[in-house]
């Protein structure tokens, strides 16, 4: 925690017995009533620290109206943390309200002009939610938006999300309101330590001038490698306090790593003079960075590998460069953000920033273990003979800059002729793939419940030519998408969930439709049931916001894979699989998916079991999220 | 809030290998073509009416797909240990952990006394009426128009 030594503004006195002047007006409500103890208190809990006063509680369940403001604020310390907020371009500010940061919320829908625009508030149902659809934003466009939080309960509630965009390493700035005189329950001296360890920076200033600051550098911190959520935690009289003279400090963009010019000029070197070079790329981190790897592979003549199919921001995966060429004994390979044979450039792994931030030891995702798939080391990579930490993003420019200065005319003509041939030979090996794929989707194809390769295959004709998103993680719905989808934006596919957690699909897709909706973007959600059930009133969110999004239910009606782990436990202790059914599904009621959408205002059909309908159905979903109408369409499908 | 990385993929792969090869599409790997070992003629013995109950409520489905050729693991077209009633329910009493049978040794065993051998005769009278339904390539319309699509792009 970065935390100011400055002095506070001082206002708490004021407002506490504003507070208490309108808690005096307050009816006390029952279930208050009957938690008081002798002193008219509730009740202290067991670590001693005093429950919410009636009047505290009167106030937070809308009983009576705020406290009042005696004092003129000519110029709102939050009208500036909103300007800060413009000038980083951020587009969106998500949350569910909350009592400690009201005096933001006030800022972000009145100050500016027009009010209400860069950033947009966006209403949140839960705070999982909020920060979800800031993961799935970041994901589409590269860049973070900003989550509200409320105090200790809004953290604690958002918990799990943050968890996941750490894990994903997704930039989330993110702020926590802080109500010092209000319920003690939501409030804490260090508050941020909660989520701390997963977390990459976090502050709680004490004065404006400092708040500016911590919102500047949250948003630095974020974006830069190895990107993650960030949190500034902004008590109310800070984001209340009159601020008349308070000029908001220059910002100074982030400095990102790069290769030194020996490392790049080596490595332009081995592009260049090699016979057969090859470029693997990884998850960069903005869609500049895509373009600077088209074009130094087109530079070079070097055939790619892509991590589309993974996640965003990898090379373009129909790209005539993109496959494994007509040779596949490389004799030149470069990794960017994974592994390569000759020379890999990846950024600082998320356990530089665990080393720090974990002060408790808890030692999330097995750390100290590198070797360990998903842990914060960065996975398994190939090895390479020089493995650089650097931003390759960043690096590519230089990179690039070498390789045009070493070219000799006699190179750029083998580069012309190696890159013909392997554009053929990538098309080939597609044809191949897509042809092996396409028969196997033959089997189930007019089956009822429907395959999940039917709604994959039936939803391309009618999206290829539209500017789309893939939004959500496909793995548990076949990941048909792989072979016969072409992912060539940066942000078409945004891949799994970061921790494997689930209630993700939804908001990361509300999310990603947050960044579609100016765009003339459409964006698909391919949404299984239990992930849905986790936080549904995403729905709701995406209806209210008029958002371009398509969510296509895979009902399988059941936790698939958790109903195989408990049949393969019952019959290892030989007890029967028959009873592996409690628990891991969803029936007895089946969900009406279609009615809960209609419930947030969603328009829908479903479910639809008959393959025959697909199609008709699947272009009316397309039809209404072109117009900025969510849309659902219940599917009943394959398990899997 | 479940998870699903490190298990999953193991498991996953580990799970239900009923019959021969998986058609698994997972990341950055195709499916398997459909198999194409002859159907099985041997005698059956059992009731397929009550086997269609049985294989729901012991969840073969959810590997197998309620036909047997989607899902994670198919066996339509991959008989495999399929072959006789007899195989079968040698099959189903072999797995991983119990006495395991090479190659398959993962499938959830079913013991004698959790699944009878009248049970496993019933639930294989109900798979052997299942028939690969999977129309022609030239049939289907959508995926015919994909690869049409994806030869023209160049």
């Amino acid at each position: 925690m970065a935390k100011s030594q400055k002095s506070s503004v001082g206002r708490r006195g004021f407002l506490k017995s504003a507070a208490a002047g309108a808690a005096a007006l307050a009816t006390t409500a029952p279930v208050v009533e009957a938690q008081r103890g002798n002193n008219g208190a509730v009740a202290a809990d067991a670590t001693g620290a005093p429950g919410p006063t009636p009047e505290q509680l009167a106030r937070e369940t809308g009983n009576v109206r705020p406290p009042a403001v005696v004092r003129t604020i000519t110029r709102p310390a939050s009208d500036l943390m909103v300007q800060v907020a413009k000038d980083l371009g951020i587009e969106y500010a998500v949350a569910n309200p909350g009592s400690s940061f009201e005096g933001l919320q006030e800022s972000f829908i009145n100050y500016g002009n027009p009010p209400n625009k860069m950033p947009e508030w966006i209403t949140a149902l839960h705070e999982e939610s909020a920060i979800t659809m800031a993961h799935g934003y970041a994901k589409a466009e590269g860049k973070p938006m900003l989550a509200l939080l409320h105090g200790t309960i809004g953290i604690q509630h958002g918990s799990m999300s943050v968890y996941q965009a750490y894990y994903d390493k997704v930039p989330v700035v993110m702020i926590a309101g802080n109500d010092v005189d209000f319920i003690p329950a939501h409030t804490a001296h260090d508050m941020a330590a909660m989520v701390r360890g997963y977390t990459k920076w976090d502050a709680q200033p004490e004065t404006v001038d400092d708040a500016l600051v911590a919102l500047q550098r949250a948003y630095n911190e974020a974006i830069t490698p190895p990107m993650g959520p960030t949190l500034v935690v902004l008590s109310s009289e800070v984001q209340k306090a009159n601020s008349p003279n308070t000029k908001i400090p220059a910002y100074t963009p982030p400095r990102f790593v790069t290769v030194d010019s020996t490392s790049a000029r080596e490595i332009a070197k081995g592009l260049v003079e090699a016979r057969n070079p090859r470029i693997d790329v990884g998850r960069l981190r903005t869609p500049e960075g895509v373009k600077r790897a088209v074009e130094l592979a087109e530079l070079t003549g070097a055939c790619t590998s892509t991590a589309a199919t993974n996640g965003p921001m990898s090379f373009p995966q129909r790209h005539p460069l993109c496959g494994p060429g007509a040779d596949t004994n490389y004799d030149y390979t470069l990794g960017l953000e994974t592994g390569g044979a000759q020379a890999s450039i990846t950024g600082a792994p998320l356990s530089t920033v665990a080393r720090v931030r974990d002060v408790d030891h808890i030692d999330f995702g097995g750390i100290l273990s590198p070797g360990r798939r998903g842990g914060f080391g960065g996975g398994r990579q190939a090895p390479s003979a020089s493995p650089l930490q650097a931003d390759a993003e960043a690096s590519l420019p230089l990179i690039i800059e070498e390789v045009k200065r070493q070219l000799t005319p006699e190179q750029k003509a083998r580069v012309k002729e190696r890159s013909a041939k392997t554009a053929t030979a990538n098309h080939a090996a597609r044809i191949v793939a897509l042809e092996r794929a396409v028969d196997a989707g033959r089997a189930g194809w007019n089956a009822s419940p429907i395959s999940t390769m039917r709604v994959y295959a039936e939803l391309w004709p009618l999206i290829r030519k539209e500017d789309w998103c893939f939004s959500s993680p496909s793995s548990f719905s076949g990941a048909h998408n792989n072979q016969l989808w072409d992912h060539d934006k940066p942000y078409s596919y945004l891949g799994g969930q970061g921790a494997g957690g689930m209630g993700y699909g939804a908001p990361a897709s509300v999310g990603a439709a947050l960044a579609a909706r100016d765009r003339n973007r459409i964006v698909i959600n391919i949404q299984t049931d239990g992930d849905l059930n986790y936080a549904p009133g995403v729905l709701w969110t995406a209806v209210h916001h008029k958002l371009p999004l398509l969510t296509i239910m895979h009902n399988n009606r059941a936790w698939h894979q958790e109903y195989m782990f408990v049949e393969y436990m019952a019959g290892v202790r030989g007890r029967g699989e028959d009873r592996a059914y409690i628990g891991n599904t969803l029936r007895d009621p089946w969900i009406d998916y279609t009615k809960m959408a209609s419930g947030y205002g969603m328009a829908g059909e479903g479910p639809i079991s008959d393959p025959s309908k697909l199609s008709a159905a699947l272009k009316r979903g397309v039809a209404a999220a072109k117009r900025g109408e969510p849309y659902m369409i219940d599917v009943i499908t394959e398990p899997r | 809030m479940k998870t699903n990385l490190n298990r999953g993929c193991a498991v996953l792969l580990a799970l239900g290998a009923l019959a021969v090869p998986a058609t698994l599409s997972a990341q950055g790997r195709g499916p398997a073509p459909i198999g194409h070992t002859p159907e099985p003629t041997s005698p059956v013995t059992g009731n397929a009416v009550a086997g269609k109950a049985l294989y729901y409520h012991y969840a073969c489905y959810a590997c197998h797909g309620y036909n047997g050729e989607t899902g994670a693991r198919i066996f339509v077209g991959n008989w495999g240990h399929l072959a006789t009633e007899a195989q079968f329910i040698s099959f189903l009493r072999g797995r991983a952990n119990v006495a395991p049978v090479t190659p398959a040794t993962s499938m959830p065993n079913f013991a004698a006394n959790t699944l009878s051998d009248k049970q496993a005769k019933d639930i294989y009278a109900y798979i052997r009426t299942f028939k690969s339904n999977a129309p022609p390539l030239k049939d289907i319309s959508t995926l015919n128009g994909i690869v049409a699509d994806a030869k023209q792009q160049k």
